[in-house]
């Protein structure tokens, strides 16, 4: 049998590969013929052998819920996710322009707060986000940038239609799955991947280099950086040493640094050394105990006060939380017109900020056609699925947003697109939904998007939850060349 | 190089030469015992003492040291005993993880590869029908990492340190399985040709037997073996090589002449030890014993380790 054989795509959805007519689309008609020529038993060979593969080089993620300290290999699906050229284009201005608006709107968060002032964004909705810093006002970052690395989170919905879903602009992860899926793909389906004229996505590593040394307080030629790192038992530690050996950087773990006079130095076998750029994938309530956690032994006393001085950049900067906060989600758009004068180039899902009393009467009357996530919640938790939940779920949501509406949002369930998805047990193809994380670097000369992303696909039939940690898994993303 | 980083790799360094080591002693110990017509708490008990294990064993078994599997068993797989090949691959493997931007992907693979292969059913299966497949299959894995690390890494402080520790553990090594055998081989006289069957199993164990045989042209003594394996420079395994090359190697990490720069003390004890060794290239000076000699060299090799770890790894 051949994996496309028994396929039927999902009704109500956007089916990534082929037109309603069971045909591929137009601009993927060379790639999938060599994909429709593969048996189940070729596949399912190749399949396993890119799994092992993955589980030798050790590129796991550990599993939070074991004590054990169990790694996993990231589900994977060899069939790649493809976007066409046109499709790429509008997608990457559209990033672009989101990410200056945001990065503008964190410069006036923590500089005048014109936008509060004018009422374009709320000031409470702004000053009552968890991720909020108040005494990071009035701090320039060093070289200027906050966002260094953003992922955003896109969905499709059934009109073919992108649509943001999120923005992550604090330690987004996943960027090693986008290298590593491709370094599989080019040894499995080098033909394919021919056919199907695909940009690369393995100069990533070398890009993050020379932004983090963009924003250097000294000449990047001087400039020592490192990756900053929780340590083994983190679940994305293997991305940090993947990040770190791609750039030639140390990676250090908090112990491994001290500051003095206001600058940051690390501890070598030859004494103190300077360290002028900190990628750092910690959260930032661990950054520094003299101002996040009194209570906390972790993190690196007197960071902020090098960071406060200019004589270190932290990437991200610390406060970006209050720029993807889910609540202040809804009024990117806003933010757009507002500081660039333009319109958005990209949709975003309708949403229902539970603070507005409007909003929130409509939500808790419509929880059975809603989907309602906590604002300070990632990675699937905390979310309230409505169409598939139970009464009990429902009435324990509507208790909650009553109590602490500033806490929850709601927006009506997209249907997200779905991608061929090779199915073990079925011996071939089936549909699962997707969506599809960009990611971007902003160097003092401004944004740049990776031509690829980390397609995460919701393994599970019926399931909408593409995260890794709800039995997610990711594909190959294929962005093809004009 | 960040400390923190430099006791990884040391440590990495001294783990995967304990599991080979281990290994390589299991092996021959049962060749031994195959041979040699010994009553088997004569060739397994010294295994364990060599290890500094007796008292660990002997609280869990009793001292029942069995036919060889109960000692074997306990070698391989006994997760308490700090020895064991078990322990000693997940040790270096935890190490290199926490490391994984300093040590090479092929050397990491390898290391990794074994410890699922230890974690598998089919690791116990073939430990259970083919211990010598098993041991074979443990050394030649870690030999291959530890020839990987030279092959695919920067030869820079972080291979030294790597390095560092493979030494200063196969020093440690060498001394003892010498000084346990020496003491136990030559206190009751025995038959020439069993005591001849006891030292080639030592030098098999240690990787000595054909270079050995090469210097001293098939003529096997007790004070032949030992002048051998402490003085004979050109074998890798013996302790003038040993503590030799660990002196190179951290004067290159801390350059004499540099002394600004922390570490001074362990270069300064090294350099002692390393002309400790040189002057007794021939055997023990006069009215100094085999084993006064290998204590002495076993005792500064774990002052230095200590030294080290307070002047470079930072341990407080």
């Amino acid at each position: 049998m051949k994996i496309f054989e028994q396929y039927a795509q999902l009704a109500g959805t956007y089916d990534e590969l082929f037109a309603p007519d069971g045909t591929p689309r137009a601009a993927f008609t060379k790639v999938a013929e060599q994909f429709a020529k593969l048996s189940a038993a070729d596949f399912a060979r190749a399949q396993a052998l890119a799994e092992l593969t993955l589980l030798h080089q050790g590129v796991t993620f550990s599993v939070y819920s074991d004590s054990r300290g169990t790694e996993k290999i990231f589900p994977f699906c060899l069939i790649p996710r493809i976007i066409a050229a046109a499709d790429w284009a509008r997608l990457e201005r559209g990033i672009v322009q989101r990410m200056t608006a945001l990065q503008l709107f964190l410069d006036d968060v923590y500089g005048e707060q014109k936008i509060m002032r004018d009422e374009r964004v709320p000031a409470e909705l702004v000053t009552g986000a968890a991720g909020y810093r108040p005494m990071l006002r009035g701090v320039k970052p060093a070289g200027g940038v906050r966002i260094h690395i953003a992922g955003i989170d896109l969905i499709r919905d059934p009109e073919g239609t992108w649509r943001v879903l999120e923005d992550n602009l604090r330690t987004p992860s996943g960027v090693s799955y986008v290298i590593e899926n491709r370094v599989i793909s080019k040894r499995i389906f080098p033909r394919a991947l021919d056919a199907a004229r695909v940009h690369r996505v393995d100069h990533y590593p070398t890009r993050l280099a020379e932004m983090l040394r963009s924003v250097s307080p000294v000449a990047a030629e001087d400039t020592t950086a490192v990756v900053l790192t929780p340590g083994p038992y983190n679940s994305a530690y293997f991305e940090h040493t993947f990040l770190a050996r791609m750039m030639g950087l140390e990676l250090v773990q908090a112990p491994d640094l001290f500051v003095e006079r206001d600058q940051v130095f690390v501890k070598t076998t030859r004494g103190p050394r300077r360290v002028h750029v900190i990628y750092r994938r910690t959260d930032e309530t661990f950054l520094d105990p003299e101002v996040f956690r009194a209570d906390s032994v972790l993190g690196v006393p007197g960071l902020m006060r090098a960071y406060a001085a200019g004589n270190v950049a932290i990437a991200n900067a610390p406060g970006n939380g209050v720029a993807d906060d889910k609540a202040i989600y809804p009024f990117v758009p806003d933010m757009i017109r507002y500081y660039l004068s333009e319109e958005p180039a990209l949709e975003q899902v309708p949403t229902y900020v539970c603070l507005r009393d409007d909003d929130r009467k409509y939500v808790v009357e419509h929880l059975d056609q809603l989907v309602v996530k906590a604002v300070d919640e990632a990675g699937g938790y905390g979310m309230l699925m409505g169409p598939q939940a139970t009464a009990a779920e429902r009435d324990e949501f509507r208790a909650k947003i009553e109590a602490t509406p500033r806490r929850y949002i709601a927006q009506p369930r997209v249907e997200l697109s779905a991608a061929p998805t090779w199915i073990p047990d079925r011996g071939g193809a089936a549909p699962r939904r997707v969506d599809l994380r960009p990611y971007v670097l902003t160097s003092r000369e401004g944004p740049w998007v990776l031509p690829g992303g980390l397609t995460r696909v919701a393994l599970v039939e019926g399931s909408y939850v593409v995260n890794s940690s709800q039995g997610g898994g990711s594909k190959d993303t294929w962005v093809q060349k004009p | 190089m960040i400390s923190r980083v430099a006791d990884h790799c040391f440590w990495f360094g001294r783990y995967v030469e304990r599991a080979e080591a281990t290994a390589r002693l299991l092996a021959a110990t049962q060749s031994l015992a195959l041979d040699a017509e010994l009553e088997p708490q004569a060739c397994w008990r010294p295994v364990v003492v060599v290890s500094g294990e007796e008292e660990q064993f002997v609280e869990k078994h009793g001292a029942e040291w069995g036919d060889g599997e109960r000692v074997q068993d306990f070698m391989a797989w006994d997760a308490d005993s700090s020895v064991s090949i078990l322990r000693s691959i997940r040790g270096a493997r935890w190490n290199a993880r926490a490391i994984r931007e300093v040590v090479s992907l092929e050397a990491w693979e390898t290391i990794n590869e074994l410890h699922l292969y230890l974690g598998h059913d089919d690791a116990k299966t073939e430990f259970r029908d083919h211990k010598e497949a098993f041991y074979k299959r443990v050394r030649s894995s870690t030999q291959l990492a530890l020839g990987l690390l030279r092959s695919t890494m920067l030869h820079d402080d972080a291979l030294d340190f790597i390095w560092l520790g493979v030494l200063l553990e196969r020093t440690s090594q060498t001394a003892r399985i010498l000084d346990v055998h020496h003491h136990a081989f030559t206190a009751p006289k025995r038959h020439e040709v069993v005591e001849t069957a006891l030292w080639l199993s030592l030098l098999r164990s240690l990787s000595g037997f054909e270079p050995f045989m090469k210097q001293n042209q098939g003529k096997v003594t007790s004070d032949a073996v030992a002048r051998f394996l402490i003085g004979e420079e050109r074998f890798p395994r013996s302790i003038a090589y040993c503590v030799g090359s660990s002196h190179d190697r951290l004067r290159r990490i801390r350059p004499p002449e540099e002394r600004s720069l922390p570490g001074g003390l362990t270069l300064e004890r090294l350099r002692v030890l390393d002309d400790f060794v040189t002057s007794r290239r021939r055997g023990p000076e006069s009215g100094e014993t085999v084993h006064e000699l290998l204590t002495h060299v076993v005792d500064e090799t774990s002052s230095i380790c200590d030294s080290l770890g307070k002047e470079l790894l930072g341990y407080g």
